[in-house]
């Protein structure tokens, strides 16, 4: 129930104060929630899995990081001292074969205590006779890198191997101490780090005392909660140098993507040349044959001088007329398939024949500041004019909007239809010619072909090519 | 033309190609066993209605490369005595080689161009169809370019390889003298001087021809 006061006001509450406000030491909820979460963490992280299988891997790994680091080295310096006489070469290609495997083990032990997935770098190739395969050997970069990160990997495994290793060390003497007591002033080895550190042997020299034993204890409890953090970060730092240098080059990941591109390019070039070839043959070839059939038959009408059967020869050069216009108009089409007139006055130009041409009713924004080059201009053009085309034999749309327009050093080409959508990109082109093949020609230019086609529509498709390729 | 129509089945994938081919032979004569755009179609045609002689387009569906090549050589396995006619954009002489590998009685190979001038294809068609043999100029021509290292022929004087070339093409002796401007009477000689210089067997003569011919085209 609520009183009315003299004044009118409904009575003040003091219980509806928010109550974090006044909770202990002007720390929040959410800041109490966080360190509490915190503590959970530490407190649990010795008993998880994790820096079990770090320590594991740091172990394993360091010591096989000595052992090849002993073997590429002594290889090394033997083939350099050797060099003069040429089997140095030869030696120094060996090690270079052996660094690449260990570098693969290095990787494979990543993947195994760390679960750390780095990427293959690119398979050794090998070129065809023994100097070739000297020389490929000697100019492996992923061999080098192997090299590069055994070198770094060692001295950091032998800092990780005295920091964190001792921590664990100080922590399994520590927390052992007090069991093994045995009050006859030997307490146990003092190795750890931080007993050197806190409890100097000069200090505690042989004092085997309830105090000694307990410091040692707290000790040892600190250094196993800290220690798999500690390990964590030297792993870290490793983990940095697998990715790095045990993983794909990145100047040869993109020569890779390059020649990939190059030989998309390649391909389509000839894709569409044997399209052309195909055309001309199909179509302009045979129309000129049949033509060429239908005057000599016509001729040969009007040689016969007994009858001349002026019908039909008329009804022959008919056929023929039409076949001539026919082929010219082929023959037009097939040369503007091989380089658009239309885009001698200019992309915007294009487009707008290409949108005023269109089946379906269209419009146009155009809106680019810097010319494209040719072979951008190019695609830009029979991108849009595939696209138009697949919109009026497939979308059952009333209405197309084109847009061409630029950020920065790129162009964006948007054909937006309202049809009834549902297209993919290996239904809507299953030819070359199609929206598959417009998606390789694009790719090799670096661009990029994106189509969103929900079933009921709208279908949007965009394309977004550089200015310049 | 003979007495009794011949029969032609028609198989072209270009519709206006094939169409045009249909008219031509009809107003020419010819009974039209079958017109078709594939392969597989022919098959059935031919087994179904036997022509004298099949005109085959060698590019045709489903690959577009030498399937009417292949049909061909399938067809004249099956059936014995059906002339073909090989009809094509191009000329390849590996095509040729193929096709005329074991006997070049009944085959003709054509450039489509030819059609242009409708008396000569239809004498080459009749040809093909009563056994004969009807080759492109431009394949003779092709022909003789490749073999020219080989020294089979080395022992023809030119004009003896001119008339042998002739010959290759399925012309008879008259057409060659008419070709070359010389009597019927010295293209005999010629050709009576290739066969004892090929080493031929005195025997039916037409056959000896074919011979001439196929030992022109393997040398």
């Amino acid at each position: 129930m609520t009183l009315v006061t003299e004044d009118g006001e409904a009575p003040a509450h003091p219980e509806d104060e928010p109550k974090h406000k006044t909770v202990s030491l002007g720390v929040t909820d959410e800041q109490v929630i966080k360190v509490k979460e915190l503590a959970r963490r530490v407190l649990r992280e010795p008993f998880t899995r994790r820096p079990w299988s770090e320590l594991a891997f740091w172990m394993v790994s360091g010591v096989l990081a000595a052992v090849s680091l002993v073997i590429v080295a002594a290889t090394m310096i033997a083939g350099i001292w050797l060099i003069i006489t040429f089997v140095g070469l030869i030696i120094i290609a060996l090690s270079l074969r052996i660094a690449r495997g260990i570098g693969r083990f290095q990787r494979g032990l990543a993947h195994n205590f760390l679960g750390e997935t780095v990427e293959e770098p690119n398979p050794f190739v090998r070129r065809p006779g023994f100097f070739g395969w000297l020389q490929s050997a000697l100019r492996d970069r992923v061999a080098w890198r192997s090299v590069a990160y055994l070198a770094l990997k060692l001295p950091w495994t032998l800092l990780g191997l005295y920091v964190a290793f001792s921590l664990w060390w100080d922590a399994f003497v520590g927390l052992l101490n007090p069991i093994f007591w045995h009050g006859d002033g030997n307490s146990g080895p003092m190795w750890g780090l931080l007993q050197n550190i806190f409890l100097p042997n000069r200090i505690t020299g042989g004092d085997a005392s309830f105090g000694h034993t307990f410091g040692l204890f707290v000790l040892g409890l600190l250094a196993f909660f800290a220690a798999p953090w500690v390990m964590r970060g030297f792993v870290t730092v490793d983990r940095l140098l697998i990715r790095t240098l045990l993983g794909p080059d990145p100047v040869a990941a993109r020569v890779r993507s390059l020649e990939q591109a190059r030989t998309t390019t390649v391909d389509a070039s000839a894709a569409t040349l044997r399209r052309i070839e195909r055309d001309l043959h199909d179509g302009t070839q045979a129309q000129l044959v049949a033509l060429a059939m239908r005057l000599g038959m016509a001729k040969e009408k009007l040689d016969d001088t007994d009858h001349v059967d002026l019908e039909r020869v008329r009804e022959l050069v008919d056929e023929a007329h039409r076949g001539a216009k026919e082929a010219i108009t082929e023959l037009r089409d097939i040369a503007r398939g091989i380089h658009p007139p239309a885009l001698d006055i200019g992309l915007e130009g294009a487009l707008a024949t290409l949108a005023s041409r269109s089946a379906v009713p269209s419009e146009l924004n155009f809106d680019v500041r810097d010319r494209p080059t040719a072979a951008i201009e190019a695609i830009a053009y029979f991108c849009v004019a595939e696209l138009l085309a697949n919109v009026a034999q497939h979308a059952h749309a009333s209405r197309v909007s084109v847009s061409c327009a630029q950020s920065g050093s790129w162009l964006r080409l948007v054909v937006r239809d309202d049809g009834h959508g549902g297209a993919h990109l290996s239904t809507v082109g299953s030819s070359a010619s199609g929206l598959a093949g417009l998606t390789e020609r694009v790719h090799a230019v670096d661009g990029r072909l994106d189509l969103v086609s929900p079933p009921g529509g709208p279908t949007v498709v965009t394309v977004d090519l550089p200015l310049s390729a | 033309m003979t007495p009794e129509a011949l029969r032609v089945a028609i198989a072209e994938d270009s519709a206006i190609l094939r169409d045009g081919l249909v008219q031509l032979l009809v107003d020419r004569g010819f009974v039209i066993t079958g017109a078709v755009g594939e392969p597989a179609a022919l098959r059935s045609s031919v087994a179904q209605n036997p022509p004298d002689v099949a005109v085959i387009d060698i590019r045709m569906p489903p690959t577009f490369t030498d399937e009417g090549l292949r049909l061909a050589l399938e067809l004249r396995a099956k059936h014995e005595g059906l002339g073909i006619l090989l009809f094509s954009q191009y000329i390849e002489t590996r095509y040729a080689a193929d096709l005329l590998a074991d006997d070049a009685a009944g085959i003709g190979y054509l450039l489509k161009d030819r059609v242009a001038d409708v008396s000569d294809f239809v004498e080459a068609l009749e040809r093909v169809a009563i056994g004969g043999t009807a080759l492109d100029p431009e394949v003779v021509t092709q022909l003789i370019g490749a073999t020219r290292r080989s020294d089979t022929l080395s022992v023809l004087t030119p004009r003896e390889r001119e008339v042998l070339a002739l010959m290759a093409e399925g012309r008879s002796n008259g057409a060659i003298a008419q070709a070359l401007v010389i009597s019927e009477g010295a293209v005999e000689k010629h050709v009576a001087n290739i066969f004892t210089k090929l080493d031929l067997p005195v025997s039916d003569q037409d056959h000896r021809r074919v011979l001439a011919v196929l030992r022109f085209l393997e040398s």
